[in-house]
């Protein structure tokens, strides 16, 4: 296993003050603290050459997860071993073998080129100057960068940004690559090409891959296998195929009228928004197209689009079922 | 070794990079500090046009005494200030979190990442005013005296790093380490007038040994005019060292405790 979790456990204490010059006041004489638990007893196992998508609402844990994993934040309890260290030691050595992308927080440097990040991270990390030639070639092949490298990366688009920031993660061939939200932000053909990028990485050079994301289609396209986080707690591990065919279980239709309509919706409907010129609501998948199909013969519509159900929806539909279960 | 020194060279590469292409100015930040010691030199030839001693130290003596002091201030903002002043901020807003993941010490990156060449020439008007304190002594300084006056710039340069990097490594374990850092610069300001040998009693075990910022220039000063013990060389080592060695272990253990700042 290339990582092992037993039981990590990861619990913040936060400092409490009630709003206003009297809080403050109280807070000098009594300090309050609560705990929160942001990640509990979580178990996780990967193998070499996994790609792993980690999904669940904000503030699930799944930041958290992987700042442990990468050495940032220790846990409260807990085993843990990424490639046989133990991360918050901050081994030189360890941090050699992987690579993180935050979506949220870049690492090339603002009023330089690319390039210039590039050369940094060649020291950094010791890459001979063939090794660094070689991937760096690679990969600005690879995602079609070569007229970007010496541009300033304060005038790159975020989608190019990302793929720099891809790149410079890339460079020194880490063995785990963890991705913390790296689509965020980008438009659907930006997001496109970070996927066949991460895919071509994961295939060819056998990189581990775990991703955060909270787009469906960045988790559906990519990884085979999925865990969902929600409340701190591991509330799915298993296949990415199976989870969607058994936990997304609706389409969201958005009627738009060409004039002010009352419509009544068919059963099994959920509405989400109902106005005279807009409908939108929750159908089952299974008689979608039938539903569809019969509200385009009824009503006059000027647009209508189709959307797959949110990441949201199906984390709540399997957090619903385990607390049934239990 | 090696390789941190090329990544230094790197560090101060890229810095040069970036201060090209603002074409700021190289040395505004120079002249304001060199205008501020001159200020001072000048405060001090009046109060000598008046006596002939201030704690037993004569004109050439106080005047070494603040070119020291100029010269480790120069050291300071050349290498190390405008990288150790982003900790509190990196530590606050999470951008440690990328220093952390990667091969190098972080405190070695910080440190030296944000280099000031401008601060470069207060270096050599630093020396100018040594040089001129020494001219007004009726002593011969002998050139074992300079390299061992060097040994203690560079010692003292570590320990004003020292200091530096205590008060800001407070953020990883409180919200807020502002009037610290106020301290710092009360205790700073006081110690670059007052020449280390005026203070007595409850002043002197605070300005040598809790905030030592008494010894940064005195000491050096008293090597260079002749005017120091041998017990006060150890213990100023002393001081260095067992500075030196908090810092350390205070940065690792707030690395500990670092919470990171919520995506």
């Amino acid at each position: 296993m290339i990582i092992q979790t037993t039981n990590l456990t990861k619990t913040y204490r936060l400092f409490e003050k009630e709003a206003g010059l009297q809080g403050s006041i109280k807070s000098l004489f009594h300090r309050k603290y609560t705990y929160k638990t942001a990640l509990s007893d979580f178990n996780l196992s990967v193998s070499e050459g996994e790609f792993i998508g980690l999904i669940g609402p904000n503030g699930a844990g799944k930041t958290t997860l992987v700042k442990m994993l990468t050495g940032i934040i220790a846990p409260t309890s807990g085993d843990l071993s990424v490639l046989g260290y133990y991360p918050n030691k901050l081994e030189n050595t360890f941090k050699k073998q992987y690579a993180v992308v935050m979506g949220q927080k870049s690492q090339l440097f603002f009023e330089l080129s690319a390039g210039d990040t590039f050369l940094l991270f060649k020291e950094l990390y010791g890459i001979s100057n063939e090794e660094y030639k070689k991937n760096l070639d690679y990969f600005i092949h690879l995602f079609g960068v070569e007229t970007l490298l010496n541009v300033q990366v304060r005038t790159l688009s975020l989608g190019e940004r990302m793929k720099m920031e891809l790149i410079v993660a890339l460079l020194h061939n880490p063995k785990v690559l963890f991705l913390d939200e790296p689509t965020i932000g980008l438009d659907a053909i930006a997001q496109r090409q970070i996927r066949s990028f991460l895919k071509e990485v994961n295939e060819t050079r056998g990189t581990t891959i775990l991703l955060t994301s909270h787009y469906m289609e960045d988790i559906k396209s990519l990884c085979k296998r999925c865990i969902v986080v929600n409340r701190g707690m591991k509330i799915y591990d298993g296949s990415t195929e199976a989870m969607f065919d058994r936990y997304q279980t609706h389409k969201k239709i958005t009627l738009s009228f060409t004039e002010e309509t009352a419509i009544e919706l068919p059963q099994n409907c959920v509405p989400v928004e109902q106005n005279p010129l807009k409908s939108i609501f929750m159908v089952p998948l299974d008689i979608s197209q039938e539903i569809i199909y019969k509200l385009m013969k009824e009503y006059s519509l000027s647009d209508i689009s189709i959307e797959e159900d949110e990441i949201g929806s199906v984390v709540e539909r399997i957090y619903n079922e385990g607390q049934v279960k239990r | 070794m090696k390789r941190n020194i090329r990544f230094i060279a790197t560090l101060l590469k890229m810095k040069l990079s970036r201060m090209m292409v603002y074409r700021l100015s190289f040395f505004g930040g120079s002249l304001v500090d060199g205008s501020m010691f001159l200020l001072w030199l000048l405060m001090f030839q009046a109060i000598y046009s008046q006596v002939d001693s201030i704690g037993g130290w004569n004109k050439g003596q106080t005047i070494i005494f603040l070119g020291t002091f100029s010269l480790l201030n120069a050291i300071n903002m050349t290498f190390y200030f405008f990288g150790v002043i982003g900790i509190p901020n990196k530590i606050r807003n999470g951008e440690l979190d990328h220093y952390l993941t990667k091969p190098v010490n972080p405190l070695l990156r910080i440190t030296f990442e944000n280099m000031n060449p401008g601060s470069i020439p207060l270096i050599f008007l630093s020396i100018g005013i040594i040089s001129y304190g020494a001219s007004l002594l009726d002593i011969t300084i002998h050139a074992a005296t300079i390299l061992l006056y060097v040994f203690f710039i560079v010692i003292m340069a570590i320990l004003y790093y020292d200091m530096e990097i205590i008060v800001r490594t407070i953020p990883f374990f409180v919200i807020s380490a502002t009037s610290i850092e106020r301290l710092e610069i009360a205790g700073l300001d006081l110690c670059m007038r007052v020449p280390g040998v005026l203070f007595r009693g409850v002043l002197k075990v605070l300005f040598y040994f809790v905030l030592p910022y008494g010894i940064m220039a005195t000491v050096p000063t008293q090597i260079l005019t002749y005017s120091i013990s041998g017990d006060m060389i150890f213990i100023s080592i002393l001081v260095v060292f067992v500075f030196s060695v908090f810092t350390l272990w205070f940065w690792k253990l707030g690395l500990k405790h670092y919470k990171s700042a919520s995506s």
